[in-house]
């Protein structure tokens, strides 16, 4: 754990990430903090939380925690994300992507699992990994019935 | 064959009775060996390297986070295994290498439990514990991938061993501390808003862990590593993997 603190007030904000969603958040890594600005392809190996504003593109592995008054003009990857910001750009979450109320997302979303509280906004696709599959295996008894009716036309016809 | 390096503070009377205890900790643990007394203008890297060739196989520097730097930034270079022996005030690393400060510090040593340290390079010299960049309009490129600005000015603080404390405000009593991995260097990056009337009020600091960093301006600023400061226009940040040999106690940060 880099952030330690004497009073340990830091360290409860820190654990409070930890408790969203399934991935170790503890492990602060990268922080952008408030009136700083980001330009560039902005990638880390850790978790990331911004505070501040990021242009260009975002990847994390880890966790990316979007906070409140922050603001991010760029496509997105992360392993796993909390968004109490502004978002522009399109987001690609591996698990779990979790949108509070403050939440404001302007582009497509890619994610396993979504969580969005009363409130967020969002203005874009939303694609989800799992239905695509359901949608296939859907299709596909579907395309062998109509060549079992095309097979059977001819017999009925003989 | 073992040579301390004391720092000129401690010829205090205030130490005497301590390294008085810790020579006789020394003498019993059998790793006694030669004392020099470092001065400001004595320039550790000769003096080090005269030693090795005197037959020399660790050098222990005995002082302060102030001495650690002083000696490793001119020494880092040098093929020999380094120990601390911490004592007084201002001893941050001691707690990162896992050394507790005093008489106890000699059971570290004895033990000999070697570790590999990375060391920051700026421009062109090393640095151990901080580089410390004044509060100045500058802009920061990292990894040659990513550009960070601040509407005003910005001060920096890349940390290599020493840890990172600062307070939210001046009446802020909580002080927060980031201890800084191996591995990377870590920068901190504080910028400055105006105050309503005059003077400037601190933002909460970024933090980017990095191996390579450039800070550019377009006026001087003031750069302080290990306590040595000095003026520039273009500074160039990196990484020296596993550069110093360095005696570490179990309870290391890292």
């Amino acid at each position: 754990m880099i952030f330690q603190q004497k009073n340990q007030s830091r360290g409860n904000e820190v654990s409070h990430h930890s408790e969203a969603s399934g991935q170790n958040k503890d492990e602060v890594e990268t922080v952008v903090g408030p009136s700083v600005n980001v330009e560039g392809d902005f990638s880390s190996e850790g978790n990331i939380i911004v505070k501040g504003m990021v242009a260009g593109s975002v990847h994390t592995s880890k966790y990316l925690s979007v906070e409140q008054g922050a603001k991010i003009m760029a496509n997105v990857r992360a392993g796993s994300a909390q968004i109490a910001g502004e978002v522009k750009g399109n987001m690609k979450v591996k698990e779990v992507l979790e949108l509070t109320s403050t939440a404001r997302i302007l582009g497509d979303l890619e994610v396993k699992t979504l969580i969005v509280e009363a409130g967020a906004l969002i203005s874009g696709k939303v694609m989800m990994p799992g239905f695509e599959s359901e949608v296939k295996s859907a299709r596909g008894p579907r395309s062998s019935v109509k060549k079992s009716d095309e097979s059977e036309a001819p017999v009925a016809a003989v | 064959m073992y040579v301390y390096i004391y720092d000129n503070f401690l010829r205090q009377k205030k130490y005497s009775s301590l390294i008085k205890a810790m020579e006789i900790s020394l003498t019993d643990y059998g790793i006694a060996g030669k004392i020099l007394r470092l001065n400001n203008y004595t320039d550790a890297k000769q003096v080090i390297e005269d030693e090795i060739k005197r037959g020399a196989k660790t050098i222990v520097i005995v002082g302060n986070d102030g001495t650690l730097g002083q000696v490793l930034s001119r020494a880092a270079t040098v093929d020999c295994t380094f120990g601390f022996l911490p004592v007084g005030g201002n001893n941050t690393i001691g707690e990162v290498l896992g050394i507790p400060t005093g008489v106890e510090a000699c059971d570290v040593l004895s033990r000999r439990r070697k570790e590999r340290l990375d060391v920051g390079w700026m421009n062109n010299r090393y640095f151990i514990s901080q580089l410390h960049v004044y509060p100045a309009k500058v802009e920061v490129l990292y990894d040659e991938r990513f550009r960070v600005t601040a509407s005003d000015k910005m001060e920096i603080i890349v940390c290599n061993l020493q840890p990172f404390f600062w307070k939210k405000s001046k009446k802020d009593k909580d002080v927060q501390v980031v201890h800084p991995q191996d591995g990377k260097l870590e920068a901190f990056l504080r910028p400055l808003t105006k105050a309503r009337w005059f003077g400037y009020n601190y933002e909460d600091p970024s933090i980017f862990p990095f191996e390579e960093m450039e800070i550019k301006s377009d006026e001087p600023f003031v750069v302080e590593a290990d306590g040595r400061k000095s003026k520039e226009i273009k500074l160039k940040i990196r990484l020296a993997h596993s550069k110093i040999d360095m005696i570490v106690g179990r309870n290391r940060k890292f």
